[in-house]
């Protein structure tokens, strides 16, 4: 189709250019921020989901989403496998430190026969974990170039040899023995909290509330409302993500202005001959925002390509997980095209209320 | 029978009337007074030429024909539209509509072929598929079948401006404003694109206006307009 339209785009390369990769930064801003924090807050709920003790019975505040502490005693374990409706308890430690590729990473200190029973946990290579310096890891965290016999620092330059892998993938990625992290803590008798699973035939609710009246003060929470998503966990990211996409917009929408404005500045001669043949305003400002919509176009389908190639090579080299979805998706779409239709309409208006006169004669 | 009609059939149509035309310009705190009263008339199917010295009105006089101006006083009325007592919005519609410009600069648009220009000519006008037998016409006699897929830079100046010539009257506008169409041809192209004005006055009965400082371009018209110092002198 050989229109002022399409030939434009066509044949002013470098402008076309500029104004793709704006356009396309700003979706693959929006795109990869929002698909990080829900690929993130995805995995830590899947992971979440195969813990099977329904209750967890810890102090007010010990776990947090970027930290936690051992201050509870393990001898709250008995206390709660004596409660009608319990079928079986476990202590962990949630030990969360400085590391990773989202700035920390968790441990679990655990009675590894014990947790993996209760929560279906099998080891599928090696064994699980016996000594103070061995650790057991998810399938996840093996393929990150962590075999069995390898070893990992996790206190600072302590190292930890890998002695199992085990599927599926439960809470943290990496296991210890709970009197390891004990010791390591120099956190004797305690731990972060109490799993407690309850009998197929209990209410885990009312066995929760009879936990509550039988041991007051400490907080009994069901499974299922402590690991609630990222996003809920840390109210400011929603925020955070509006504000990045308003942002992306307004990138968006400045780059295609300046870009059309520039371009309009060049066209000044040719928007007077248009005139001269008759072209309305409401034409001219038509003909640049279709402009503006198609390099727009261009441009979003450039920063999907960007998110997602982006997002994979990161996923590779760091582990982050990315997970797009449906509704951001149709945000960047959005963003794109009505800020680069935004952008455009500045330029367009002004191109239309040029004196065909003076533009006629612009050199 | 309309009057109109009835009166069309018993003499001359004045396709383009300007009465006292006055344009004064305002530079700073001085009005600079571009033409002062200045009235003619251009029947269907005339091929007129305005001449004069340099500053004399000329273009802003196709300016003010093709309604890209507006007089300080006066009246045109192209077609039996009235131009001046119109919006700027319709203006634009009866330029749309009645009239074709040639410019000394060609001014086509360098990104498209002779044909997107023409097409786009088409489209501005409203007439998106265009008229198939009306532009065969066009084009056989401005002999441009084969440059049609051509850009402009592509194209010689006399090929370019023939391919402006046939972007004006593709639409079959009223009448032709021409802005000094051979100011930037040699001779040779100079009088191929007068012979093709000519042919479009004689075969299509196009009116056309044309502006120009050639004596030799002015001899090619019907009738010559001489101004001077916003004046007509003769007609």
């Amino acid at each position: 189709m050989d229109s002022l339209v399409t030939s434009n785009v066509r044949q002013r390369p470098v402008r076309t250019i500029i104004s793709v990769i704006g356009v396309a930064l700003g979706v693959a801003l929006v795109m990869l921020f929002t698909g990080l924090a829900r690929g993130m807050s995805t995995d830590l709920q899947r992971r979440s989901s195969n813990v099977r003790g329904e209750i967890i019975f810890t102090r007010k505040g010990s776990i947090q989403l970027t930290s936690s502490s051992a201050n509870l005693s393990t001898k709250y374990t008995e206390r709660l496998q004596q409660i009608q409706g319990v079928e079986s308890v476990t202590p962990v430690i949630r030990y969360i430190y400085q590391s990773g590729s989202l700035g920390f990473d968790q441990l679990d200190g655990v009675e590894w026969d014990n947790f993996a029973r209760m929560n279906g946990i099998q080891i599928i290579e090696g064994r699980g974990p016996q000594q103070n310096d061995e650790v057991v890891i998810d399938q996840t965290k093996a393929k990150r170039n962590h075999p069995v016999g390898s070893t990992l620092k996790i206190f600072g330059e302590k190292l930890y040899r890998v002695v199992g892998i085990y599927s599926p993938e439960s809470g943290a990625r990496a296991k210890v023995t709970l009197a390891s992290l004990q010791d390591s803590l120099e956190a004797p008798g305690k731990c972060t909290y109490v799993l407690v699973k309850v009998k197929p035939s209990a209410d885990p609710l009312a066995v929760a509330k009879q936990i509550d009246q039988e041991l007051p003060g400490n907080n009994v929470q069901l499974t299922r409302d402590v690991f609630t998503s990222v996003e809920n966990s840390i109210p400011s990211l929603g925020i955070f993500l509006r504000i990045l996409v308003a942002l992306a917009a307004i990138i968006s929408a400045l780059v295609v202005m300046l870009a059309m404005h520039t371009t309009i500045t060049e066209r000044t001669r040719e928007i007077g001959i248009l005139k001269a043949m008759g072209a309305s305003r409401t034409y001219i400002i038509s003909e640049i925002e279709r402009e503006a919509l198609l390099i727009s176009a261009i441009g979003l389908i450039v920063g999907f390509i960007i998110a997602f190639g982006g997002g994979f090579l990161i996923h590779k080299t760091t582990g982050l997980i990315f997970e797009y979805g449906w509704r951001w998706a149709l945000t960047a779409a959005i963003i794109g095209l009505v800020g680069g239709a935004i952008g455009a309409f500045y330029p367009a208006v002004r191109a239309a209320n040029l004196d065909p006169v003076n533009a006629l004669a612009y050199e | 029978m309309t009057m109109a009609a009835a009166q069309a059939t018993t003499k001359q149509v004045a396709i383009l009337k300007a009465e006292k035309l006055e344009k004064t310009y305002r530079i700073g705190k001085v009005d600079v007074p571009a033409l002062r009263g200045v009235s003619f008339e251009v029947e269907a199917g005339e091929f007129v030429a305005i001449m004069g010295p340099s500053g004399c009105g000329k273009s802003t006089m196709l300016h003010l024909l093709g309604g890209l101006l507006t007089p300080t006083s006066g009246r045109i009325v192209i077609d039996g539209e009235d131009l001046t007592a119109a919006s700027d919005a319709k203006r634009t519609d009866i330029r749309r509509r009645k009239i074709g410009f040639v410019f000394q600069r060609f001014n086509l648009f360098p990104t498209l072929t002779a044909d997107g220009n023409l097409r786009l000519a088409e489209r501005i006008h409203g007439n998106g598929s265009g008229d198939a037998e009306r532009r065969r016409d066009v084009l056989r006699l401005l002999r441009l079948e084969d440059k049609m897929h051509h850009k402009p830079l592509e194209l010689s100046g006399g090929e370019q401006q023939r391919v402006a010539l046939a972007r004006a009257v593709i639409t079959q506008p009223a009448l032709v404003l021409a802005d000094e169409p051979t100011g930037n041809l040699d001779t040779e192209n100079s009088a191929v694109v007068l012979n093709m004005f000519q042919e479009l006055n004689s075969r299509f009965n196009q009116t056309i206006i044309m502006i120009t400082h050639n004596p030799e371009a002015a001899a090619a018209c019907k009738r010559v307009i001489q101004m001077r110092d916003g004046h007509i002198v003769t007609s």
